[in-house]
C-alpha cells in the first residue's frame, strides 16, 4: 500500500468519527453505542478472529492433501 | 384452461426448452432470452392474489398463485435466466442452453406454486436439470460431482415429499401456507427438505462440492436459483421458527471460516453462498415484517451480486483455465473490465454504500437489532467483514494482483460475458443508489432507511479497518494447495465401503447361487439328455438324443412336461 493509501484510509476514519461525535444521538438502542468508535474495534478484530481461527481449524483437522478423495 | 397454463411463467420457460432444438443452431442464443424475457412480462401482467386451480384427482391444484412475495423472487429469477443467457450468448450447446431453461422454469415453478404437489414437481426438475450443467463440463471429477450433486437433491426431495405427504394426510390441505412452529414429524420432514436446498449445515456440502465443478455458464444459474428458492419457501413456510436464527448465523460464520481455507476461487464463491444464505435464514428465523423484507431483498440483491462475482470468476476460468489462487496472480492489467465489473459485485456483497448489498445485508442485521438479538447482530456483522474480506480483499488481491504464480495466457473472452457482467453491475448499483426502487416491491410496507448517519459510520469503519487488517495479515491468507474437509467426507470416504458392503458383498452372494444352480442345470441335463446310457453302458456317451434343432427339443420337452403332468393328475 502506498503511502496516500494510509493517508485515504486515514481521512474516512477521521470523517466517520467526526460524525460519529457530531450527529449520533443514538447512544441507548445497544450498549456498545456508548463506546465511542466501537465499529473501529469490532471490524479490525473480527477480521483478525476470522484469520487466525479459519487456519489454525484449518491445521487442526480440516486441510488434506489435494489427492485426498482419490486414493 | 389449457392456454392459462400455457401461460404459467414456469411454463413458458421450460416450453423455451422443448422449442429451442427445433430451431437453428445460430438463433438458439438469441431465442433462448425470449422465454425468460417472455415469464417476466406475463409475471407483471397477473395481479397480486391471481391463482390459477386444475381439478387433479379429489384436489384442486393451484400451480399459479401471485402475491408480491412470490412476484418479486420470480421476477429476479426471470431475471437472472435473461443475464445468464447473454453470459451464455456464445455457447453452443444445446444440452447447456436447454437444462438452464428448465432449470430456471423449476425455479419459477417452485416461486408461483400454491399447492405443494406442483411445487414439489417443479422442486425436481430443478435438480435433475441442474445436475446436467455440471456434467457438461464431461471429466471423471464432474461426472462423479454431479452423481453425488443428484443424489443429494433426490434425498432431500425425498425428505421433502414423505413430509408434504404426511402434512396433507394430518391436515388434509395441500396448499402452501406457513406452518405453526411446533416440531411435527411432517414439518421437520420438509424442514429438512428445504434446508438441503437452502444448504443449511450440515446439509450444505453438496454446494461448495458441486459450484467449482460446473461449467463457466452453469455456475451462473446455479448461484442464483436453487438456494434462494429454497430460501423463498423457506419464507413462505417457516416464518419466525426461532431454530432458523442460530442456524442462520452459524451458516453465515460457516462459510466465512471456509472461505479462508478454501483455494479454488469458485470454491470460495461458493462458500459466501452459504454465508450469505445465512442472513436470509436468520432473517427468516427472527420472522418479524422488517426481517422477512430485509430477507426477501437480500435474497433478491444477492442474486445479482452473487451472479456477477461468478460470471468474474468464470471469466478468469474461461481464458485462462484456472481457477486456484496458488496458480493466479499477476494478470489484472489483462482484464481491466473484468476486474472493474467483478469490483462491483465484490463491493456489493461486502455492503458498501450505494451498492446493493448496503441496503439489503444491513436491513436483516438491523432486524435482529430491533428484534433485541444483540450477540446475532454482532455476529451477522463480524461475518460481514469475513465477506469482505475474502470476496472483496483476498480473491481479488490473489487472482488479478499480487505475484504472479504461475504461467498464466490470458485467452480472449466473448464479448457477451462482458456485457452480462456489465447488466449485473448496473443493478447491483442501480438498488444501492435508489433503494426505493426495491422497497415497493417488497412483501411488507417498508420504515427501513439504510442513508443514514449510524449506518454510514459504522460501514465506512468496519470497512476500513477490515482492510487494514488485510493488509497486515495478507500473508496468512495466502491460497493453499489443498482442499478443505467438510461434511461431504461422510458420503465420500466411505462410498467405497458402502459399495463393497452393499454392492460387491451381494453381488458375490447373489453370483455364486446363480452358478451353483446352472451348474446343477447343466449336469442335470447331460444326464438326462440319453437316459439309455444308464441301461446299457455302451452307448455311445457323444450320442445326442436326436439331431433335432434346439427349437424342437423346447417343443418336445413341453409336450413331454404336458403328458407327465396329465399323467400325475389322472392317477393321482
Amino acid at each position: 500500500m502506498k503511502t496516500w493509501h494510509w493517508i485515504a484510509l486515514g481521512i474516512l476514519t477521521v470523517i466517520s468519527l467526526v460524525l460519529e461525535f457530531v450527529f449520533l444521538a443514538d447512544y441507548d438502542s445497544h450498549w456498545w453505542n456508548a463506546i465511542p468508535g466501537f465499529y473501529i474495534y469490532w471490524g479490525f478484530l473480527s477480521c483478525v478472529v476470522i484469520i487466525y481461527v479459519s487456519k489454525w481449524l484449518g491445521k487442526l483437522f480440516i486441510f488434506r492433501s489435494e489427492e485426498y478423495y482419490d486414493r | 384452461m389449457i392456454v392459462d397454463l400455457l401461460l404459467m411463467p414456469a411454463v413458458i420457460v421450460i416450453l423455451g426448452a422443448f422449442v429451442l432444438p427445433l430451431i437453428p443452431e445460430k438463433l438458439r442464443s438469441p431465442a433462448f432470452l425470449l422465454f425468460p424475457l417472455a415469464a417476466l412480462g406475463v409475471l407483471w401482467q397477473l395481479p397480486d392474489g391471481y391463482s390459477l386451480t386444475v381439478p387433479f384427482g379429489s384436489y384442486e391444484l393451484t400451480p399459479v398463485f401471485v402475491d408480491s412475495l412470490s412476484r418479486i423472487f420470480g421476477t429476479i429469477f426471470a431475471m437472472i435466466a435473461v443475464i445468464g443467457g447473454i453470459y451464455a450468448f456464445h455457447l453452443k450447446d444445446l444440452g447447456q442452453q436447454t437444462s438452464a431453461l428448465v432449470y430456471g422454469g423449476g425455479a419459477l415453478g417452485v416461486t408461483f406454486a400454491g399447492d405443494w404437489f406442483s411445487l414439489f414437481i417443479f422442486w425436481e426438475l430443478m435438480a435433475v436439470s441442474s445436475t446436467y450443467l455440471i456434467w457438461a463440463r464431461r471429466t471423471q471429477e464432474t461426472n462423479e460431482a454431479g452423481l453425488r450433486y443428484l443424489l443429494v437433491h433426490i434425498f432431500g426431495g425425498g425428505l421433502l415429499f414423505s413430509g408434504i405427504l404426511w402434512h396433507i394426510s394430518q391436515t388434509g390441505s395441500i396448499t402452501v401456507e406457513s406452518l405453526p412452529d411446533a416440531y411435527t414429524f411432517s414439518s421437520v420432514l420438509i424442514l429438512l427438505g428445504v434446508a438441503i436446498n437452502s444448504a443449511i449445515p450440515p446439509l450444505h456440502a453438496w454446494l461448495a462440492d458441486a459450484y467449482p465443478k460446473a461449467t463457466v455458464t452453469g455456475a451462473v444459474f446455479m448461484s442464483a436459483f436453487t438456494t434462494k428458492s429454497a430460501v423463498y419457501v423457506l419464507v413462505r413456510v417457516f416464518p419466525g421458527w426461532d431454530i432458523l436464527i442460530w442456524f442462520g448465523v452459524a451458516m453465515a460464520l460457516y462459510g466465512v471460516v471456509y472461505a479462508v481455507l478454501a483455494n479454488d476461487i469458485r470454491q470460495i464463491l461458493a462458500y459466501h453462498i452459504i454465508s450469505q444464505v445465512g442472513y436470509m435464514v436468520a432473517g427468516v428465523g427472527i420472522g418479524t415484517e422488517m426481517a422477512l423484507n430485509g430477507t426477501t431483498a437480500h435474497a433478491f440483491s444477492h442474486i445479482l451480486y452473487k451472479s456477477l462475482l461468478f460470471m468474474g470468476a468464470g471469466a478468469v476460468l474461461y481464458s485462462t483455465g484456472k481457477s486456484k489462487l496458488t496458480e493466479l496472480g499477476g494478470f489484472a492489467s489483462k482484464m481491466k473490465a473484468v476486474v472493474f465489473l467483478y469490483m462491483i459485485g465484490a463491493f456489493s456483497i461486502s455492503g458498501f454504500p450505494l451498492f446493493n448489498g448496503f441496503i439489503s445485508k444491513s436491513m436483516v442485521v438491523s432486524s435482529a437489532g430491533e428484534a433485541h438479538l444483540e450477540v446475532v447482530m454482532l455476529l451477522l456483522i463480524l461475518a460481514s467483514v469475513g465477506t469482505f474480506l475474502h470476496t472483496g480483499l483476498k480473491l481479488p488481491y490473489f487472482t488479478w494482483f499480487g505475484e504472479s504464480k504461475s504461467d498464466i495466457t490470458v485467452g480472449p473472452i466473448p464479448f457477451n460475458m462482458l456485457v452480462a457482467m456489465g447488466i449485473g453491475a448496473f443493478f447491483c448499483t442501480l438498488f444501492g443508489v435508489y433503494p426505493a426502487l426495491l422497497y415497493q416491491y417488497l412483501p411488507y410496507p417498508v420504515e427501513y432507511k439504510p442513508y443514514t448517519i449510524y449506518h454510514l459510520v459504522e460501514m465506512i469503519q468496519i470497512l476500513v479497518f477490515t482492510y487494514i487488517g488485510f493488509w497486515i495479515l495478507r500473508k496468512k491468507l495466502e491460497g493453499d494447495p489443498k482442499i478443505a474437509l467438510d461434511t461431504d467426507w461422510f458420503y465420500r470416504k466411505p462410498a467405497p465401503t458402502v459399495r463393497k458392503l452393499f454392492v460387491n458383498v451381494p453381488n458375490a452372494v447373489y453370483g455364486w447361487f446363480e452358478d451353483t444352480v446352472l451348474g446343477i442345470a447343466r449336469f442335470l441335463s447331460e444326464q438326462f439328455k440319453n437316459p439309455m446310457t444308464w441301461l446299457n453302458p455302451f452307448t455311445s456317451k457323444e450320442n445326442r438324443a436326436a439331431g433335432y434343432s434346439p427349437a424342437m427339443e423346447v417343443v418336445m420337452s413341453f409336450v413331454l412336461l404336458g403328458f407327465l403332468i396329465f399323467a400325475a393328475v389322472y392317477f393321482l
